[in-house]
Order: structure tokens, then sequence, then C-alpha cells
């Protein structure tokens, strides 16, 4: 059991929350556009950082102490909420203050090198500085695999929650646009050769995606009351094969839903790239008739952690859909109380988050 | 006269390279005072940014600063700084 209580996001959409206004959903109705194929997010001042610390930290270290700090009452010294760990999944880290790092050890021949582009660089600097701001010196990990990092982090929340029910934990997933890992990333094809402008990501029918970034946060425990949500299983799976893929999904289906059960909307990590559909559809055609599809990525982009903004999306989702999210729309009117999120990365990594939200 | 118009020319350029090095994005050369005690108080610099400014010397000047007890005299405010530069600078 493990449920979530506070959310919060940064990402190419207005989902950060103005002070005092609760949650944002104007990313969810109307939609910014992708530029040159980049989904990069939208960042606050980030008034909560100080500025010292602030001029030195890296963008995806920025993102992700601003989502957290902007947790209801995380706010040190007067936060209320204290949460007995952090977790971060992390699939690149400070990937652009890395790159410079390397490159001043060329550039100045191994010599004298600044620290700060070092210390901020590793990935495990999101957590440690969310542990510093907050003068939280709990439970601190910080998990990388890639396309699997935010839900690595949650399922070690969930383990953690079954310990200890009456502790409530922070974990999030953030990764950063690094203009060095994008051309890389492009030139191995997993970003679309044409211009997107004015076209739909998902009928391009080419090889690609197009690149995000983001942090969402998300306060656990094992309490029920007031929740948001209820987190009812996570499964992570390194594997190609669709027999094997399909079986998994069928597992956990079973495992985590009444029997002859199926969730309400199937919320889809559908990225346009042509050649990782087939695995998409496959997960779709296990819903019933009357379940909805949904799709995220051309509100986020394509990245590691994109399936925390997917957590963040469904925990907010308004009660009728925006038309550009739909994929599928049976025509009977429903609630969306169980949501399957299934996310695909690179094609080898999938993840299946099903979520039961609170109504 | 030359040589007074050198040490104005050195301290902004330093004080540019300081906003740099630091990132400090919200201050311009004109708000560091020659006299402004780098850490502390004036500017607010920390420990990292003592670093930072090692680093600088070294690849600005060609100074090595070896002793930390000479680090300390030097990082003081803009003016040890350029006397120290003038004094020591290989390049």
């Amino acid at each position: 059991m493990l449920y979530i209580h506070q959310t919060s996001c940064i990402s190419p959409q207005g989902t950060y929350p103005s002070p005092g206004a609760g949650v944002a959903t104007a990313g969810i109705t109307a939609p910014r556009r992708p530029v040159d194929n980049l989904l990069r997010a939208i960042e606050p001042s980030y008034e909560g950082i100080p500025g010292s610390i602030l001029r030195r930290m890296s963008k995806s270290v920025k993102m992700g102490v601003g989502a957290a700090l902007s947790l209801p009452g995380s706010a040190a010294p007067s936060r209320v909420l204290s949460p007995q760990g952090i977790l971060i999944g992390t699939g690149n880290g400070g990937t652009e203050d890395s790159v410079k790092f390397l490159k001043q050890i060329i550039d100045y021949n191994e010599g004298l090198l600044t620290p700060g582009t070092f210390v901020q660089s590793t990935a495990n600097a999101i957590a440690s500085q969310i542990g510093l701001l907050q003068h939280n010196n709990g439970y601190n990990v910080t998990y990388v695999h890639r396309g699997l990092a935010f839900e690595s982090a949650l399922i070690d929340a969930a383990m953690l929650v079954n310990e200890h029910p009456g502790h409530s934990y922070l974990a999030g997933g953030v990764d950063e646009i690094s203009d060095h890992h994008y051309r890389f990333e492009y030139s191995e094809g997993w970003y679309k050769k044409e211009d997107l402008s004015g076209k739909d990501l998902y009928t391009t029918d080419s090889p690609g995606s197009i690149a995000g970034e983001g942090a969402a946060m998300f306060i656990l425990s094992g309490t029920p009351a007031n929740a948001v949500a209820e987190v009812k299983g996570v499964l992570t799976l390194r594997s190609e094969d669709h027999p094997t893929i399909k079986a998994a999904i069928q597992l956990f289906l079973e495992r985590h839903l009444p029997a002859g059960t199926l969730p309400d909307l199937l919320l889809s990590g559908e990225n346009g790239d042509n050649r990782g559909l087939e695995g998409y559809e496959l997960c779709e055609a296990m819903m019933a008739p009357d379940t909805t599809i949904a799709r995220f990525k051309h509100l986020c982009g394509e990245y590691p952690t994109a399936s925390a903004y997917a957590l963040w999306l469904a925990c907010n989702l308004p009660a009728v859909l925006p038309g550009h999210l739909v994929k599928w729309l049976p025509s009977k009117e429903k609630v969306y109380q169980t949501i399957l999120i299934y996310n695909q990365y690179e094609f080898s990594q999938h993840s299946l988050i099903l979520l039961e939200r609170s109504l | 006269m030359t040589n007074i118009m050198e040490t104005a020319q050195l301290k902004q350029q330093l004080k540019q390279q300081i906003i740099q090095f630091l990132n400090l994005t919200d201050i311009t050369a004109d708000d560091i005072q020659d006299d402004k005690p780098l850490f502390g108080e004036g500017l607010g610099l920390d420990s990292i940014d003592s670093l930072e400014l090692i680093v600088l010397l070294n690849r600005g000047y060609g100074i090595v600063i070896k002793d930390l007890k000479d680090g300390r005299k030097v990082l003081v405010d803009v003016n040890s700084m350029v006397d120290y530069i003038e004094k020591n600078r290989t390049k």
C-alpha cells in the first residue's frame, strides 16, 4: 500500500503551481508545442532556493529541488512536512555539467579544475541538495537505471512504506535536456530528423521522438487518509521480446486488479517513434473495449524519467480529458479511477504503474 | 599614470571574471567595490568559491597558490587580489 499525498511538477507545460494557487493544470488544457523538436521545461524563479546555492546548480538540480520545495510545507525551516527519506530517479543526472567538467579536463590538460560543475553534475546532487535545503538527514538514495530510474525509486519507497507505514517519503523523477547528450542520442536515431512544427507527433510515421525534460515529485506514505491516489503496483522489465512483455503485463494486471476488471484509463508512453509503436499497441490490445487510451509524450517529450510526469498527470487529470490526450475514447462516459501507465524507454526498458485515484 | 590605469583595468577585468566564474548573475562589475570583502558579509562567497577563485588565478594569470595561508591573504577583496596578481602573474 503506497499512497500519494502531494504532487508537484516542473515540465515543458504550465504545471508548476503559483504560490497559493494549488495545483496548476493549465498545461493540460493548453499545451505548448516543441521548438526545434525540443520541449524545454518552463522553469520558475526558484524563490525558495538561496541565490548563493542556486547559482551553482545545474538545470536538473534546480528543477528537482524547485519541484520538491514547492510541495506544500516542504520549505525549510518552517516546513510542516518532514519525509523520512528522499528517493530520486534520474536517467542522466546533470549531464550538461558533466560534459563541462570533462571538457575542462581536456582543455586544461588535467590541471587545476573548478569544483562546481563536478559537484553539481553527479546524479545524487539532486537528492542531496533537497536533503540539505530541507534539513533532512534521513534516507537519501538516487536511482540511475536510465528509463527505469523513477520506477526504481517508487519500488524502494513502496518497500520502505511496507516496513514503516506511518513514515512519509519524497520520491521523484528528474532529467534535463543536455545539448551534448541530445546530439549523441540524435545521431543514434532516438530523435526525429524532420521538423515537427505544425505536425502531430503521433502520426509522423517515422523513427525517433522529441526530447523533453522535467521534474515531478511526490509525497508518499502508507496512510490512506487525505491521499490523492494509491499506487497499486509498479513493475519494471527489461526485454525486447514481445511475448515476454505481454505475459508480464498480463500477470501484473491479474495480480493488482480484481478478477475480470481492467483499468479505466491506459496512459501510454507512445512517443511518435514508429519503431516502438508495436510494443504500445500490444499493451493497448490487452485493455477492455471501454478502457480509454491517452498519451502524454507530446506534453513532456521523451526522457528517461518521463513516467514521473505521467504519474503527476494521472494524479491531476481533469474529469473530462482534453482531446489532445485521447487516442481512444469509448462511447460510454467514464470516471477515471484506475489508471495504468505503460512506458517504454528505447524499446528495451518497460514499466507499468497502476494507480487508483481517490475520487 | 600608466600603472594606475593598468591597475584600474585589471580590477575591472577581474571583477568581470569573478562574476563569470562564480555565475553571479544578479550583480554587475560596478556592484563589486574594490575594498568590499569577498567572503562573509561582503559578496557572501564561501569555501567552494575560494577554490573557484584559486582556479581563476591559475588559468587567468598563471598564479599557483600552494599555501592556504597565502590564499587567505590574497582572497580578501579585489584590491588584495589585484595587488597579488600584479606581483606574481606569469601571463
